[in-house]
């Protein structure tokens, strides 16, 4: 009898995606952990330093910060064995600490925000000796913790920037865009420190991040519908995490043992920051998209202004008022707005020269 | 990829593991109280750190003589004469048998005033704890910290502008 053996059919994975994908993943725990840690705080309370959000924090970054060091060790090794580096994972390699690392350009940022929250949670251990174990959200080593989640969200937009020719490319770009304008949200509250009366700061911030963001994902994956692809991945997400985080908190409080506090209001926390007009803004910047980039920023940073009193009316009955402070907010949004319609191509634009991909190809 | 997913599947186990049997929360711990007189309502309010601190969280409970069972109220928070915040007096989420503020810090130094409506069986009634002093914040000045804090923000400006040069020649813009 004649045995021919037949080897098994192998599906190979796309060069880059493995490491792309723990990146990503990684930066969708912290904001799993983010958002059911804020709602933890509001609808729950007790706190300790190894709560279940918290360690969904501390994983989130742990999983981003291992994978961009394997990558740049990897590249490292092949540099020093002379052998080819495919700018397809992570984008072009470039030398730290002399010519000691050889990092690619994506990694070296996400692992530098993963290294930094380390340093940032020692920061913070030593700031709630001092201060006690406050759910200040907007405290400065918060800030600084959320700085450095947001830089390796930086990167994980990056990693998949290079990769844009190909759907994954894309896809990821998209997704790991959308988890950094979520993310800004939560960062904008720092904004709270500025001090303006005449305007809502935290307001102003919001709307430009959400701009420059939806600006700089359009431009980087040069396609028409981006930003509104971009929008409509942040809705899915704000509708994902309205449903998850009183749920989860909930959930957790009754595994611990511990009841909800009176008067919770059981309105998601974080989910609630985001604006829930963002979709119509990117329809807006499609439909301008023949106009001078700055005028479509404009118009998104004072629709975001605009509704976001609005929001607050509809969701917690907060008062509305229509007064100075309120126009003065608008007016610098857009004008805000504007500078982050112009940053923000320039960033996706910046994004395209990571690696020498097919230009034009979705063009 | 069977080994990654096991791999992920036992971090995640460890997680977990770890998460359960570490919560073991702080008991409330009252160091210092003050007497409120609210009409008919003698309210004892108990401070877990003494003397308060701008910015340092601390417990605070609020213990009616006869408990809160047939009772409810509102807290206003003032300082000097502007009005902070008002809530409705919930209880302590660590210690259910009193109303109180868990892990709370008032934001800055000052007098404060704790403005007391209780409404109960003996009708409703206002009481206030007045004089609170809070002192300064400790650690290191506020500037300090926030620049301490934003370090990552200016890198990452700072990244951006060597990336803005060098893509500069090739730019569309």
């Amino acid at each position: 009898m004649d045995i021919t053996a037949v080897a098994p059919a192998t599906r190979s994975v796309p060069r880059g995606l493995v490491p792309a994908s723990l990146v990503l993943g990684g930066t969708l725990i912290s904001l799993i952990g983010l958002t059911w840690d804020i709602q933890w705080h509001s609808d729950v309370g007790p706190d300790t330093f190894f709560t279940l959000p918290h360690l969904f924090l501390y994983a989130g970054s742990a999983i981003s910060g291992l994978a961009s060091l394997v990558v740049v060790l990897m590249t490292t090794a092949a540099a020093k064995r002379d052998q080819d580096i495919d700018p397809i994972v992570g984008g072009r390699a470039v030398g730290v600490f002399g010519r000691t690392f050889a990092a690619p350009v994506g990694y070296l940022i996400s692992g530098t925000g993963a290294a930094l929250f380390l340093v940032y949670g020692l920061w913070d251990q030593w700031w709630h000796g001092l201060y006690g174990f406050d759910a200040v959200i907007d405290s400065p080593p918060h800030i600084g913790l959320l700085l450095s989640i947001s830089i390796t969200m930086v990167g994980a937009v990056m990693v998949f920037a290079v990769a844009r020719d190909q759907r994954w490319g894309t896809f990821g770009t998209v997704v790991a865009a959308a988890a950094l304008l979520v993310f800004s949200m939560v960062t904008s509250l720092g904004l709270r420190a500025v001090p303006a009366g005449f305007a809502n700061p935290v307001s102003v911030g919001t709307a430009f991040f959400s701009v420059m963001i939806l600006f700089m994902a359009a431009h980087a994956l040069s396609r028409r519908g981006g930003a509104l692809t971009v929008g409509v991945s942040v809705a899915v997400l704000q509708a994902v995490f309205w449903w998850f985080s009183p749920w989860a908190a909930e959930v957790y409080a009754n595994a611990s043992g511990l009841p909800l506090r009176d008067y919770t209001d059981g309105i998601p926390g974080m989910p609630n920051m985001i604006p829930m007009c963002l979709v119509v803004v990117a329809v807006a910047v499609e439909l301008l998209h023949r106009m001078p980039v700055w005028i479509p920023g404009a118009v998104g940073g004072a629709i975001i202004a605009a509704c976001a009193p609005l929001q607050r009316l509809l969701t917690y009955g907060a008062p509305f008022h229509a007064n100075g402070r309120y126009f003065a907010t608008i007016v610098l949004a857009a004008a805000f707005g504007a500078l982050a319609a112009l940053l923000g191509r320039r960033f996706g634009h910046m994004l395209r020269q990571l690696a020498p991909a097919k230009e034009n190809s979705h063009a | 990829m069977r080994k990654t997913l096991l791999g992920l599947l036992g971090t995640a186990a460890l997680l977990l593991g770890l998460a359960t049997p570490s919560l073991a929360f702080e008991p409330v711990n009252v160091v210092h109280t003050e007497k409120v007189q609210a009409g008919p309502y003698n309210l004892t309010v108990g401070f877990s750190t003494w003397p308060v601190k701008a910015m340092q969280s601390l417990d605070f409970t609020f213990a009616p003589e006869d408990g809160i069972a047939d009772k409810k109220g509102k807290l206003t928070q003032i300082l000097g004469a502007k009005l902070v915040d008002d809530e409705p007096l919930a209880r302590h989420p660590r210690k259910r048998d009193v109303w109180g503020l868990d892990i709370r810090a008032l934001p800055a130094p000052g007098t404060w005033t704790f403005k007391f409506d209780i409404d109960g069986p003996a009708g409703p009634a206002t009481g206030e704890l007045k004089n609170l002093q809070v002192m300064e914040q400790p650690g290191p000045p506020m500037g300090l910290s926030w620049a301490i804090s934003t370090i990552p923000l200016f890198g990452l400006i700072a990244f951006i502008v060597v990336a803005w040069r060098r893509t500069r020649s090739t730019s569309a813009v």
